[in-house]
């Protein structure tokens, strides 16, 4: 088995140490950077796809996304040295569980799967300020805002936000995703909002094409 | 028969002055590894072929593994990044002044509340509960159509969504004020079917601490005599807010449940995990928030139900655990895929209420829809599942012919959980303005105990 196989499989078992060991030898075996970049992304795909069949649990995908952290610290100088230009995210994603609500398991989820993706994202956590969450995503000068809510009674709050994006005229900079148990397309739809997922995998989907719309 | 609080001040003076930690390390270096770890040491396993579990060694090591988990994670307090721990010493004390039985309710309509055993032939409690949002227009007569329910022992009322025309807003004024109707809707409808007393457990509209303050009163509100609940989060995590909720209700002198659901395929993994925190969530409950019962709903990650095969037998294992081997009283919440009006969801609902009733725990059933839609709970469902408990328990059914029975059930549904039919609304299945079940209703409900019945499934008569 060669180093970069052997990565592939380390990556997929988010033995993050290994990973960035394994790493540095497949590029010491002369592989480039660009074909090892292809090869773990190809494996953290697998374990996404895995995860969606539920033939692992969020645990394994979040450990395997740690180690795409690992092996991209190990990477990016390579690739920038072999002129393949430093690796750039698709995009700012600026996440949080709304104004009042605790829950963030179904948040982190698309947080865990987002960084999978590449994207790079500010997770401000849960029960956040809805003028906060605003003032962060223009600070972090991000692409995307995901708002969360599991309650009922949170939802609104998803709404706030966007009414504070469009009483500061800053409804055009950002795309808004909503999700979580209750929320749905119509109310989606009835609170301006540009897109609804309705779970994690689909989350990733509808961020992608949001941003091909720009 | 009260539980004293178990030092409270002791435990949260921990929750300000524990060890600090940021929360991902709590979650990756705890909680995940830690879960795995006592999986593997106990040999925790699920087996796809006993969606109920009849195996006591299997049932004692997940008891084991939890006690062991709870002592070597602890809970997190979000507000402050503050671990809470507990020695096994605290444990023993805990567990050792626990009465095992309350009396829920008040005057005529009080009912005993109790820590049943495995295979116990004293029925559940059966509390009823649709678990999921009202139009404000028909939350009164909904809280009417289910007290009127013979076999109901207490409600989780039906929660309101709106309040005067407005969307309540969590912590805010909204909110306030619809908890306030919320509380005052179930005494009158109470009143009105001449069950005053019954046990109330209110109000799950008031998602902030204020709010549940707000409706503590024994005149118009939530009684001493009902009871209330305070969540863990995911997983093991609680906040300020939530152990000011459990501060109150003992202060206030109410009865009060923990209401925790480990998530199958979340930070536990998969179903061994998951039975294992659930157990452990049982210790959070007595030791942090002086708990007087422990409210379950594990749930799968995806679905957001527990009817499936692994998830019965999350189910029945952990309710076996806390049975054999303490005397806290355990409801069993049931997450059913498909809505009202379906023949699945009452597969689904007989499944639920015969593993849970087996295995030691009382009944507080059902939400359907993956408890998603508003309006998609009737008490049809939950009359069902305590013809069921009360079938299974006064009939004497063992573990091992609950397992068959089951497994018959889970082969008529489990094949449609991914596309579940939505069902219909309560205003569908239901005359709204007499509280009480359309014909085509009531027929279907007929004919679908009489196949269950032809599957084996006890009915009391």
């Amino acid at each position: 088995m060669s180093f970069v196989e052997r990565l592939v499989h380390v990556v997929k078992e988010g033995n993050i140490e290994e990973s960035a060991k394994l790493v540095k030898k497949s590029l010491e075996e002369g592989k480039s950077a660009q074909e090892i970049l292809k090869q773990v992304t190809g494996a953290l795909r697998e374990v996404g796809d895995a995860f969606e069949r539920f033939d692992v649990f969020l645990p394994e995908m979040m450990m395997a996304a740690d180690a795409m952290i690992e092996v991209m610290k190990v990477l990016e100088p390579e690739l920038k040295d072999q002129g393949a230009g430093t690796i750039k995210a698709p995009a700012k994603v600026v996440i949080a569980s709304v104004k009042g609500d605790i829950h963030e398991i179904g948040k982190n989820i698309v947080v865990t799967l987002l960084t999978a993706n590449g994207y790079t994202i500010f997770d401000m956590g849960a029960d956040v300020d809805s003028l906060e969450i605003v003032k962060t995503a223009q600070r972090e000068k991000a692409d995307v805002i995901g708002l969360s809510a599991l309650m009922t009674t949170t939802m609104p709050g998803q709404k706030e936000v966007i009414d504070i994006l469009k009483d500061m005229g800053l409804r055009g900079r950002f795309k808004v995703i909503i999700g979580g148990s209750p929320t749905s397309r119509k109310w989606s739809h009835d609170i301006g909002a540009d897109g609804w997922a309705r779970d994690a995998s689909e989350a990733v989907r509808v961020v992608e094409e949001l941003l091909k719309s720009r | 028969m009260g539980t004293p609080p178990y030092r409270i001040w002791e435990i949260l003076n921990r929750s300000e002055s524990g060890r600090f930690m940021e929360e991902k390390e709590f979650v990756s270096t705890r909680v995940i590894p830690e879960l795995r770890r006592v999986v593997k040491k106990y040999g925790v396993k699920y087996d796809p072929s006993s969606p109920v579990n009849v195996d006591d060694s299997m049932a004692d090591s997940v008891w084991k593994a939890a006690v062991e988990a709870f002592l070597s994670i602890g809970v997190y307090n979000k507000s402050n990044h503050r671990l809470i721990e507990f020695t096994e010493d605290e444990i023993h004390e805990a567990l050792l002044g626990l009465p095992g039985q309350y009396l829920f309710g008040a005057g005529k309509d009080a009912r005993p509340f109790i820590a049943r055993k495995v295979e116990d032939s004293r029925p559940p409690f059966m509390l009823f509960s649709p678990d999921i949002t009202y139009d404000e227009h028909d939350h009164f007569l909904a809280c009417v159509a289910f007290l009127k329910e013979p076999l109901l022992d207490g409600l989780c009322a039906p929660i309101l969504e709106h309040f005067l025309g407005n969307k309540i807003n969590s912590h805010s004024p909204s909110e306030l004020g619809g908890s306030l109707m919320h509380a005052m809707n179930l005494r009158e409808a109470a009143r009105l079917v001449g069950r005053p007393g019954i046990h109330l457990v209110a109000v799950g509209t008031a998602e902030a601490d204020s709010s549940q303050i707000h409706v503590s009163n024994d005149q118009y509100g939530i009684r001493t005599t009902d009871s209330r609940l305070v969540a863990i989060t995911t997983e093991l995590e609680t906040n300020n807010e939530l152990l000011n909720k459990g501060l109150h209700y003992q202060q206030y002198g109410c009865y009060s449940g923990n209401l925790a659901g480990a998530i199958y395929g979340g930070y536990a993994g998969g179903a061994e995990g998951t039975a294992v925190l659930q157990t452990a969530y049982h210790l959070v409950g007595t030791l942090l928030y002086s708990s007087h019962y422990e409210q379950n709903f594990p749930f799968h990650l995806k679905y957001l139900s527990n009817t499936g095969r692994e998830m019965l037998w999350v189910v029945s294992v952990y309710s076996q655990a806390v049975a054999r081997n303490t005397k806290i009283p355990q409801t069993s919440n049931g997450f059913a895929n498909a809505g009202p009006g379906t023949e699945m969801l009452y597969y689904e609902t007989a499944a639920h209420s015969i593993a849970s009733t087996v295995s030691g725990a009382n009944l507080w059933e059902m939400a359907p829809a993956r408890n998603k839609y508003p309006n998609r709970g009737t008490p049809l469902e939950c009359r069902l599942a305590a013809e069921v408990g009360y079938g299974a328990a006064l009939y004497g059914l063992s573990r091992k012919d609950a397992n068959s029975i089951v497994d018959r059930l889970l082969k008529k549904y489990e094949k449609d959980i991914p596309d579940a039919p939505l069902g219909k609304t309560f205003r569908e299945m239901y005359e709204l303005e007499k509280a009480v079940p359309r014909k085509e209703a009531v027929e279907q409900y007929r004919n679908m105990v009489r196949e269950l019945k032809d599957l084996g499934v006890p009915f009391p008569y």
